[in-house]
């Protein structure tokens, strides 16, 4: 079996969240918005995973509406706000996910001015400069990552939130990488909409939420049907909501051993890391999350790196699984400041619930022979 | 429970099951489909053999299917993304009323963003015409939507013969053929339209799953509907969920497999299930049976209240319309399009038949809503019909135990156990109160006979209407028996609210219960003078 060191791409499903999942996987399965009794007990199971996955964030249960994923509650969190509030700008961070960098940047064909807010080299928000942005002219959205998915950077959103608000603005949080890996609470961070991830916390693919305040204004992304009060048509997929429920509770649950498990490991690996010639950690000196270790070796290229590992059995990625495969380098690190060659040799490590110190040392020594062998 | 609405939604299918399992469960079979490392690469194959499953169905290429969360979104898609990437906003569309909402509601959004919609009416079958389309084009026409089998009635539009006209006239054509897929062959190698939208759950697939067919030749372009990191060839980015990509493309290869044995084993269901229906008398099939999936008949019944005659049904999982617009009770719009009355489409069953329907579960489902419909007709104080009786206490009984729709315990009770059904025959001191009419859908009719005292010795009750109204009828009538209505204060709303625990949505029916009793106390008070 390979070593999986990606989890910030996915996860494996829990034992136990399949087994929570099994019985809308078997039982009478019905579509939740007929009335008669198989609809009702599948409307029963999404309202009490509603409950759960409020418990994970802090945040009301009437708050939460079901996505396909991460994604969707980015689209529809950004999409929806524009289309219904006119006016204003959007800002978003520099080192978003694309999710929220490209729902954002669509909007300027909505006839929407759209601006990124510039990182330092850590990849923490630039505050002068979030500052002069806000004060310029109107801003309607800010759009802000936790934590980011490459570098595991984790931003102070609740200062961001206090000064989006000041401005008149609404707070939106990507707290996909976030959810299960750190504390998270939707009304201490002060947001007003927040994009939540089934798939990242050892739930099923394919399921996602938004969390929002009433207050805010938001038109739907899919039109039809009356489900989720209108926001979100289309047939619940109950299956899933049930997984993401179960494994929300478990997150709930075993947050605080999951992080300081996987701080441990990322802590070991990242002292080795340094010990290799040429070696760049990414966000080194900041608060991260505690499972994600991103660096690059000078030299070396990532996407060489990342198959020579996967050869050997180590899963691992060069930066977000959606833009790999591409050819471009992270964005998140050329907005760090990074120059392009070094932003090409990054490799991401994101660790798991499943992953060991064993996991650690053969990798790192697998590391030293590949980079070793590189040199000669 | 009988199992009847698999328009709705069908049982996933424990083969395609067992093709997801080891998605969820297997060490290597959670990687993300768009990783470059070995787990990622082990699911993007299953995805792409997913991907070639779902196109032989429909004759299509691989390459052409773009996976969504479902129908809904592939309808999205479709209309917003072919208008969007044409910079056609201002431009005309053109579509019809039958439509599923996802599709009615996209178009109602392109509304007020500029775009013309032409919402064409079917005939009285239900069927939209090649002809009235045509003649609804303009010259700036850029899409036309519309679905291949409607979901409430199983008609079948002509879009096969449409396809070759609308592709020589330059206008793209996008089919909803959710209810088809599987139910009746299609060749999109054949037929030249440019947009299909799929569903996975109404074919034995999971939920939360569907496609939309993109045609590749010529290309039909579409702006993305969701942004981000570029998957589905741009059209649709979002981490692909392998184990309901995987049960889609096992689904659909089922399908495959049987699906012309399978149409014409539930055509004959479906047409026993019509024949025995139809021992009732005053009862109208909705949609044109020749041409109709197989797997839908759609029924209204005349002299019955739509939502007392499915709280009737407990033990029948069927539909009143869509899903989707069956939470809100309105009467179908699909129905009322075919010229249906508000009262008639109100009173109407969508029975959508499966792979697991039996012969057996036909019959005796046909006889569940025949004795139901016997029951509620008799019940009517207007219902003039042959199955009316002047007493009927011996048929106010029904399989009521389960409370699905969750009424108030004693609404339940009452309207499950009636026994102060009927008429008295007639005399000088038999009086009757009536309030309400067809019309409203709610009508009550209250008479007693009184002792020369002004005691009620016998109390009947007759309703047309919703299970609340027959409860109140049977409660008033109860309540009356053995009183002396010279010094008895009639119930008010309030009261009959309180002892049926009736709530807001529902307090219409405790007020017609004060007005016939109010009605009646006063005829009993007249004919003691």
């Amino acid at each position: 079996m390979p070593v999986y060191f990606d989890h910030n791409a996915t996860t494996r499903l829990d034992p136990r969240v399949l087994e929570a999942m099994m019985p809308y996987l078997t039982g009478p399965y019905a579509n939740p918005s007929s009335l008669h009794r198989f609809g009702r007990s599948a409307r029963d199971a999404i309202e009490r995973a509603r409950q759960q996955l409020a418990d994970l964030v802090g945040c009301q249960p009437q708050q939460v509406t079901w996505t396909s994923g991460g994604t969707e509650a980015n689209n529809l969190a950004l999409k929806g706000v524009a289309d219904a509030q006119p006016g204003g700008r959007v800002l978003y961070g520099a080192t978003e996910h694309p999710a929220v960098m490209e729902a954002a940047e669509s909007l300027r064909s909505r006839g929407r001015a759209v601006e990124a807010i510039a990182v330092d080299h850590q990849g923490l928000l630039d505050w002068p400069a979030f500052a002069a942005q806000l004060a310029s002219s109107p801003v309607r959205l800010v759009a802000l990552m936790r934590a980011n998915n490459e570098t595991g950077v984790i931003q102070d959103v609740t200062r961001a939130a206090q000064m989006a608000h000041e401005a008149g603005a609404l707070m939106h949080v990507d707290a996909v990488q976030a959810a299960g890996k750190i504390p998270l609470d939707f009304s201490a961070l002060g947001a007003d909409l927040m994009s939540l991830s089934s798939h990242k916390l050892y739930g099923p693919k394919g399921i996602g939420a938004l969390v929002k305040r009433a207050e805010v204004d938001l038109s739907p992304l899919h039109h039809g049907g009356a489900q989720e009060r209108g926001l979100r048509g289309g047939t619940e997929n109950v299956a899933a909501i049930v997984g993401f429920g179960a494994a929300a509770a478990l997150a709930v649950s075993e947050l605080a051993m999951r992080a300081e498990c996987a701080s441990q490991l990322r802590d070991r690996l990242e002292r080795a890391v340094q010990q290799l010639p040429g070696a760049t950690i990414f966000g080194a000196g900041v608060e991260r999350l505690p499972n994600t270790l991103q660096f690059g070796l000078a030299g070396y290229e990532g996407e060489a790196l990342l198959m020579q590992l996967d050869r050997r059995g180590f899963g691992v990625s060069s930066g977000s699984a959606c833009a790999s495969g591409k050819g471009e380098p992270s964005h998140v690190l050329l907005a760090m400041g990074y120059p392009r060659d070094v932003a090409y040799s990054a490799i991401r490590v994101s660790l798991g619930r499943d992953n060991t110190v064993d996991d650690i040392d053969r990798f790192v020594a697998v590391l030293r022979e590949l980079v070793a062998a590189g040199k000669s | 429970m009988i199992y009847l609405d698999h328009a709705a939604t069908t049982p996933l299918d424990a083969q395609v099951r067992a093709a997801m399992l080891p998605w969820l469960d297997d060490v290597d079979g959670y990687g993300n489909p768009a990783s470059d490392h070995r787990l990622g690469r082990r699911a993007r194959a299953a995805v792409e053999s997913a991907r070639a499953q779902v196109a032989a169905l429909i004759g299509a290429e691989a390459g052409e299917i773009v996976w969504t969360s479902g129908a809904t979104e592939a309808n999205n898609l479709a209309l917003k993304g072919a208008l969007e990437f044409r910079g056609l906003k201002g431009a005309h569309v053109v579509s019809s009323r039958i439509e599923h909402k996802a599709v009615l509601d996209t178009c109602r959004y392109l509304e007020t963003q500029g775009t013309r919609v032409t919402y064409l009416t079917p005939d009285a079958d239900g069927r939209i015409a090649v002809e009235q389309v045509m003649s609804a084009l303009q010259p700036d026409t850029a899409l036309v939507s519309l679905m291949w089998v409607n979901n409430e009635t199983g008609v079948i539009n002509p879009v096969v013969e449409l396809a070759p006209l609308l592709r020589a006239r330059g206008v793209l054509f996008h089919v909803d053929a959710v209810q088809a897929a599987g139910k009746l062959a299609i060749d999109l190698s054949q037929v030249p339209i440019d947009l299909l939208s799929l569903s996975a759950h109404k074919l034995y697939g999971p939920k939360g799953v569907g496609a939309l067919f993109v045609r590749k030749r010529p290309r039909a372009r579409l702006a993305p509907q969701i942004h981000g990191g570029g998957h589905e060839q741009g059209m649709r980015s979002g981490t692909l969920a392998t184990h309901q990509i995987v049960g889609m493309g096992a689904a659909f290869a089922l399908a495959q497999s049987q699906v012309d044995a399978e149409a014409a084993r539930q055509h004959r269901l479906r047409e026993r299930l019509w024949q025995r229906l139809q021992r009732l008398a005053q009862i109208h099939r909705n949609g044109d049976a020749a041409h109709c999936a197989p797997h839908i008949l759609n029924v209204s019944f005349e002299g019955v209240e739509g939502e007392a005659l499915r709280a009737s049904l407990p033990e029948l999982a069927v539909s009143s319309g869509s899903a989707c617009s069956s939470a809100t009770r309105e009467p179908s719009y699909v129905l009322r399009a075919l010229g249906r009355d508000d009262e008639l489409a109100g009173a109407s069953l969508r029975l959508s038949l499966g792979r697991s329907t039996s012969a057996e579960q036909v019959d005796c489902a046909a006889d569940q809503i025949i004795a139901a419909v016997h029951r509620l007709r008799a019940l009517s104080p207007t219902w003039g019909g042959s199955s009316v009786a002047t007493d009927v206490e011996t048929t106010t009984a029904f399989a009521g135990d389960d409370n699905v729709y969750m009424y108030p315990a004693p609404v339940w009770a009452a309207f499950g156990a009636v026994r102060h059904a009927g008429t008295l025959p007639a005399a000088d001191n038999v009086v009757c109160s009536q309030v309400g009419s067809p019309a409203a859908r709610a009508q009550l009719e209250l008479s007693a006979r009184c002792t020369p005292e002004g005691v009620v010795e016998a109390a009947r009750f007759r309703a047309y209407g919703c299970p609340t109204s027959i409860a109140v009828g049977e409660w008033l009538a109860g309540r009356i028996e053995g009183c002396s209505t010279a010094v008895a204060i009639p119930p008010t709303a309030a009261d009959i609210r309180a002892a049926l625990e009736i709530g807001e949505d529902k307090a219409h029916c405790a007020l017609m219960g004060e007005d016939v009793l109010r009605a009646l106390f006063d005829q009993i008070h007249r004919i003691r003078r």
